[in-house]
């Protein structure tokens, strides 16, 4: 009986020890195909969150069938300085909650339209495979709600919106969000881990509400916005509301671009990415200043904080950082580092 | 048409139509043979049902051999069990004459087989159960969803399959519903 | 009656005869009395949103209830029409949210008021009250050609504040409890045309894709793309955008909060207006 004992937990050991040393940091390497994958498992209900928030990573687990719940809003919120504005949402928030899985998960997307709302809407998620992006399958006029599935067959970091016509007037609104789909094995371990979103907001005076601001036709043609913003609001990103780190931790930010319109040029000043997932995709480069995200495309960065400060995130169309609110702060706190960066000025005799 | 009961006892009382039951219609239709019927003298039987029209030269050739692939597919003890239901979404050219002769040429004519015709407003209504859009697009064409439905024997809609039809997935819900229902 | 859409078709080739619809659930069927004046729509020829750039689509002359069927004339139909109670409806014909703000079978919502007009209420169900006073449910293109106009002109689709106006009203919340007919007529003296709820159409399901390359303008992934008809000096199909939106995202058994419906009926009479 003994013996038996300990060959088992020998056994077992060795198995853990193999699957141990099988944690890698190499994306995609599997000689399964990801349509192939097998999703075992009773479905459970995704972890959502709301920006900058990420869910917790994937790690390396299996893939799952997972269901994702996500419900249509219209309503009033802040845009600027106290201002209100009519956001279509995603979950409450603009940007949409964010969603975290791995590639061979299999979702089940349930989206209801709530019945306070006016307009119908749906879903487009670009980690879909498939007619229309789901969106098709999920128009859900208000109080009504569809669902769909798919299976997530390409790990990267997507931008999900809704494509209800007309769709530059929906995204306008707000009507945005990342679905990240981690590689297996998951991405390599990092300490911090944001959620930013970029979007061009185009706005009027309410004929109908005095001091309300909504979607404003014209200028959304026109490419000509009031406000460019990270995550829906001015000043999201500063004063109280700055992200953190501290000095030696690795960030890492998953940044999105709804759009409607605009390009962003994304930098953080005093930082270099060590590493850019060019496009929110597969490949890797380094040492990047600033880095591109398309209207309807993401990135992700990483950089290690060397030195303690505030790091302003901007898109370095440096008329909508200043002007417009495209403008957010990395606030890094720790030991200073005179090797890497010293302010001291000389004084003269 | 006996209802298919699980009781002797229900025999004698048969249970009321479940309320989503498509035999609620109470509209009138002709078959091949020219007979009246009502939706609800279909009851008993789990139905695969598809909108077709006969003059149709694009869509509707395949949905036919979907429904034939179907019908060849269907297990021996469960055919006796199963309706395989063709509606014209063309009444005024789809007289039961002429789906007489379509199912002649389809060779369709075996009691298994119901070809149904009836008016403009009762085939709305009918497309509008199975949430199937349609639109007559000229004098002799219409454009539609291509969708085929299983109703278990009490009418009530167990499945749709819309577009590029899986006729093993349907074949399989027909005899999931013919078993349930024994 | 016959809910014909098309000119008079040869009634020899049908073979079923034509029942009223609202016939099918009791056979003794009440009518109930209803006042709602009706305007003349000569109709004509419309350019209409889905179709091809050259192709225009003729609108016999017909009959349109002046404004949306309401609260309190629903409330008549399902008193004289039991069947059409939300605790006797058939669940083929209606969710189940169908008039379920209603506090009994026979009473409105506390608060509602009686002028505003229905919503809750399926496809199905606007079809029975329809033909249970002689009328029908408009056509999505009888609809559509109304929609065009303004208070003084028929067609007023290429005035800038005209659909300006349009999305300003849809983007507002909670109109449906608003009281029908007090806001100004347009040019045909029909009232509340997008100031109040969305409306259903006798063929709301006719849009879709056709493998037909005569129909190639039907495609209905436009629908969900942001291309189509979007460019600056189209901006009144952003209004119908929506409104077709939703339309294809309905299916006949819905029931939703701001979708109602008005009357249509066909006329022999051709008046020169």
């Amino acid at each position: 009986m003994r013996v038996k004992y300990l060959v088992l937990c020998a056994s077992l050991s060795i198995a853990l020890a193999i699957t141990g040393c099988k944690t890698n940091t190499e994306q995609g390497k599997s000689s399964v195909s990801p349509v192939d994958m097998v999703a075992s498992g009773e479905p459970e209900v995704a972890e959502l969150t709301g920006a900058p928030k990420v869910p917790a990573p994937v790690g390396n687990r299996q893939p799952k069938k997972l269901i994702v719940n996500l419900v249509t809003t219209e309503t009033e919120g802040i845009i600027a300085d106290s201002i209100p504005y009519t956001f279509w949402t995603f979950n409450h928030t603009v940007p949409g909650s964010f969603i975290r899985i791995r590639v061979g998960d299999e979702v089940t997307l349930n989206l209801k339209n709530e019945a306070s709302s006016v307009l119908p809407h749906n879903i487009d998620l670009h980690a879909v495979t498939g007619p229309g992006g789901g969106a098709a399958a999920t128009s859900s006029v208000p109080g009504k709600e569809t669902s769909f599935s798919f299976k997530a067959i390409n790990p990267g970091l997507y931008v999900y919106h809704c494509a209800a016509p007309p769709v530059p007037m929906h995204i306008g609104n707000g009507m945005y969000g990342l679905i990240l789909v981690e590689p297996e094995g998951g991405l390599p371990k990092v300490d911090r881990e944001y959620y930013i979103m970029q979007g061009d907001f185009y706005t009027k005076a309410s004929n109908i509400k005095k001091g309300l601001l909504e979607f404003d036709n014209d200028k959304a043609v026109a490419e000509k916005p009031d406000y460019v913003l990270f995550n829906g609001k001015k000043g999201s990103l500063l004063g109280a509301n700055m992200i953190e780190a501290k000095v030696g931790e690795t960030v890492r930010l998953f940044v999105g671009n709804g759009g409607p319109n605009l390009t962003s040029s994304f930098h953080v000043i005093g930082e270099i990415f060590d590493n850019v997932y060019l496009e929110g995709g597969s490949t890797i480069s380094h040492n990047i200043q600033t880095t591109v995200v398309p209207a309807g495309g993401a990135v992700i960065v990483e950089f290690k904080c060397e030195v303690p400060g505030e790091y302003v995130l901007v898109d370095h169309a440096l008329s909508r950082a200043f002007n417009k609110g495209a403008i957010g702060k990395l606030k890094v706190t720790g030991e200073a580092n005179p090797k890497v960066f010293n302010a001291k000025t000389l004084s003269k005799h | 048409m006996f209802l298919l009961t699980s009781c002797e006892d229900k025999q004698k009382h048969p249970e009321p139509l479940p309320s989503d039951s498509i035999f609620n219609l109470s509209s009138q239709w002709k078959n091949q043979y020219g007979d009246s019927l009502y939706l609800k003298d279909l009851q008993g039987k789990t139905l695969v049902v598809v909108m077709i029209y006969t003059s149709c030269k694009t869509a509707c050739p395949i949905l036919v051999s979907k429904m034939k692939s179907i019908e060849s597919k269907i297990a021996k003890k469960d055919k006796r069990d199963v309706s395989l239901v063709l509606v014209s979404i063309d009444p005024e050219t789809d007289t039961p004459a002429r789906l007489h002769e379509f199912a002649k040429t389809n060779q369709m004519s075996d009691p298994q087989w119901v070809f149904l015709t009836s008016n403009e407003s009762s085939t709305q209504e009918f497309a509008n159960v199975l949430s199937m859009k349609y639109k007559k697009i000229s004098p002799i064409d219409f454009s539609h969803s291509n969708i085929i439905s299983v109703f278990s024997p009490d009418g009530q809609l167990v499945s749709q399959e819309e577009g590029a039809i899986d006729v093993d997935k349907v074949v399989l819900t027909l005899h999931e519903t013919v078993q349930k229902s024994k | 009656m016959s809910i014909g859409l098309m000119s008079c078709s040869n009634q020899e080739n049908n073979p079923v005869e034509e029942k009223s619809f609202a016939d099918h659930f009791s056979g003794t069927v009440q009518n109930t009395r209803v006042n709602t004046a009706m305007a003349y729509i000569p109709g004509g020829e419309y350019k209409p949103f889905y179709g091809s750039d050259t192709s225009l689509v003729k609108v016999e002359p017909f009959l349109l209830d002046e404004r949306p069927v309401t609260n309190g004339e629903y409330l008549d139909f399902v008193k004289s029409n039991p069947a059409w109670q939300k605790s006797n409806v058939k669940r083929i014909f209606a969710d189940t949210a169908y008039l379920h703000n209603w506090s009994s079978d026979t009473t409105l919502p506390e608060g509602a008021n009686a002028d505003a007009p229905i919503c809750n209420i399926s496809w199905f169900a606007a079809k029975a009250y329809a033909e249970s006073i002689g009328k029908r449910l408009p056509t999505l293109d009888e609809w559509e050609f109304v929609a065009m106009a303004d208070a003084t002109s028929p067609n007023a689709r290429s005035k800038s504040e005209y659909s300006d106006r349009i999305i300003d009203l849809y983007l507002q919340k909670n109109r449906q409890f608003n009281p029908v007919k007090h806001s100004p007529p347009n040019y045909w003296g029909v009232y509340n045309m997008f100031d109040l709820i969305w409306e259903w159409t006798d063929d709301f399901n006719s849009i879709l894709t056709t493998g037909d390359s005569r129909s190639g303008q039907y495609e209905d992934k436009s629908l969900f793309c942001a291309g189509g008809a979007t460019s600056a000096t189209d901006i009144l199909n952003y209004a119908a955008f929506m409104r077709f939106a939703l339309r294809t995202s309905l299916k006949a058994d819905f029931t939703v909060a701001n979708l109602g419906f008005r009357c249509a009926r066909d006329t022999v009479v051709h008046l020169n207006k």
